[in-house]
């Protein structure tokens, strides 16, 4: 589902980011994403989405290369892939409703689609009754809920999560984890870069560890750190 | 992709509303600016129309002596026919001329004049005008001539002021085309700079950027096109305006410069489309800054 084949990733100032990575994830794969900061996971992700061109090296997803998608091909290529972030980035002035039903109404999906599949995702998160809330009446892990049917509702083949729980205390985090696993279970490759510890070890799903953008790591049922 | 149009519809309608402060700005901007274009262009047809008139009315006024004899007359009236330049003549008889007099001149001075002290004329139209100062060379001293009128000077000093006068009108009006672009292009940038929340959203989920730039370029579109009927109305006024001031009597510069209303129809639309263009135009350069990531 995704494949990077000796990427090496360089910006401007001249830091490297990414390092020679060769990585594949297999479709309905469930990989935690770790590392320290500046280790690369973010850009990982970037690269993913094609907002960060690949200096070398050859990224796939879906069985596409992505690295010399033309500009106006990359909206395509972002409605195969829900993500969810640390802050949300939800609308402040739309409802919850409107906020996932926004993801369908700008790819264009018409309003019976849309009137179908947001109340099914509304559900499947755990948010039916709060359809008409504001994001600034929802508590963090609420917000984070919507982000997910957000991403989710389209039914992407992939779904990234940068840092989905960083603002979230761990019962809250647990609940979105239990939520990113059940989509997992639809047959979702999910992705989920993270630097929470407790989280990755509780899991036990693949982990690929990134240090200077370098892999240093990937483990099939594995923890947060080194031996524990 | 298919953008619909009952979403761009409900979007731009939002973001006007939302955004109603800036759009009465931005509206006002246009239409002031699009006034002074719309009354540039306007007064640049009339200064055009003003000259040509005054070049069609071109005489040479041969001004003949009250007690001249019939024979001379018809002496200077046959040689300015038989010119290759001249176009037409016609006689003025005096008590035409002196008619014409107390139009021009005020009641002290046209009460001393009398049909018998009153010069009769012969007007002549040129087919070129600067041939104008040889027949006043040639009939100058002409047994029963008064004297050769030649407004070839006054026409020259007309033609040149308003040659310089439309080219200033014609530059005012791109500046202030530019600054108007500008302006728009400004305030599409502010509002899409207040969404870029939603802009980057958008862009997060797939939204392709001809989907994203439609709505900000409906609002731009319907800011020009607002400010240009604001400065359509401003034109039509000066329109009036003008009228109001031209009189038929005296024949003065507004009277010269008046024009047909079609004239005034065609500006209007003209400095609609100029709304429609720098609309759209502002707001797409104003919005590609977002999209290009």
């Amino acid at each position: 589902m995704i494949r990077f084949e000796n990427v090496t990733k360089t910006y401007k100032a001249g830091s490297v980011a990414l390092r020679d990575l060769t990585v594949e994830i297999d479709k309905g794969e469930f990989v935690f994403l770790v590392g320290p900061s500046g280790s690369g996971k973010t850009t990982f992700i970037r690269l993913l989405l094609r907002e960060e061109d690949p200096g070398s090296g050859r990224i796939w997803v879906a069985g596409r290369e992505i690295g010399h998608l033309s500009q106006w091909r990359v909206p395509y290529l972002r409605r195969n892939i829900g993500c969810v972030f640390q802050d949300f980035r939800l609308l402040p002035n739309k409802s919850v409703f409107e906020n996932v039903a926004f993801a369908l109404e700008v790819i264009g999906r018409p309003k019976h689609v849309i009137a179908a599949q947001v109340p099914q995702v509304l559900d499947l998160v755990g948010l039916s009754k709060k359809r008409e809330s504001l994001p600034g009446e929802l508590s963090g892990g609420e917000q984070q809920r919507v982000a997910v049917a957000r991403a989710f509702v389209n039914r992407p083949l992939v779904l990234l999560a940068d840092e989905p729980t960083g603002n979230l205390d761990p019962a809250t985090s647990q609940g979105i984890m239990r939520l990113l696993d059940r989509i997992n279970r639809t047959g979702t490759t999910v992705v989920i870069a993270t630097h929470d510890a407790s989280m990755v070890d509780q899991m036990r799903r693949r982990v690929i560890e990134l240090d200077h953008g370098t892999l240093v790591r990937d483990q099939a049922r594995g923890v947060y750190g080194y031996g524990t | 992709m298919a953008v619909s149009v009952d979403y761009v519809a409900r979007e731009t309608a939002a973001n006007l509303w939302r955004n109603r402060l800036m759009t009465v700005a931005a509206v006002l901007t246009v239409g002031v600016s699009l006034s002074l274009v719309g009354a540039s262009l306007l007064l640049r047809q009339g200064v055009a129309h003003a000259t040509t008139q005054w070049a069609d009315n071109v005489d040479v006024l041969v001004w003949v002596q009250p007690q001249a004899s019939t024979p001379q007359l018809h002496s200077v009236e046959q040689q300015l026919h038989q010119l290759p330049f001249v176009r037409t003549c016609i006689y003025r008889s005096q008590a035409y001329d002196l008619n014409e007099a107390k139009h021009l001149l005020t009641p002290p001075e046209y009460q001393v004049l009398t049909v018998d002290t009153m010069p009769s004329s012969l007007r002549c139209q040129l087919d070129n005008p600067s041939e104008a100062l040889a027949i006043a060379r040639q009939f100058g001293g002409y047994p029963g001539v008064k004297s050769v009128a030649v407004p070839t000077k006054a026409i020259h000093n007309i033609q040149e002021v308003s040659g310089i006068l439309q080219k200033v009108f014609f530059a005012l009006a791109l500046i202030l085309l530019l600054s108007a672009s500008v302006l728009i292009l400004n305030t599409i940038r502010l509002a899409i700079f207040a969404r870029r929340r939603e802009v980057s959203v958008m862009k997060l989920v797939g939204a392709t950027n001809w989907f994203i730039r439609v709505p900000f370029m409906c609002e731009g579109v319907v800011q020009g096109v607002l400010g240009a009927l604001f400065a359509s109305l401003a034109v039509f006024s000066l329109h009036l305006v003008l009228d109001s001031y031209s009189n038929v009597k005296t024949g003065n510069i507004w009277y010269q410069m008046q024009m047909p209303l079609g004239e005034v129809v065609v500006t209007s639309l003209v400095v609609v489309a100029i709304g429609v263009v720098i609309g759209s135009a502002g707001s797409y350069l104003g919005i590609r800054r977002f999209l290009d990531a």
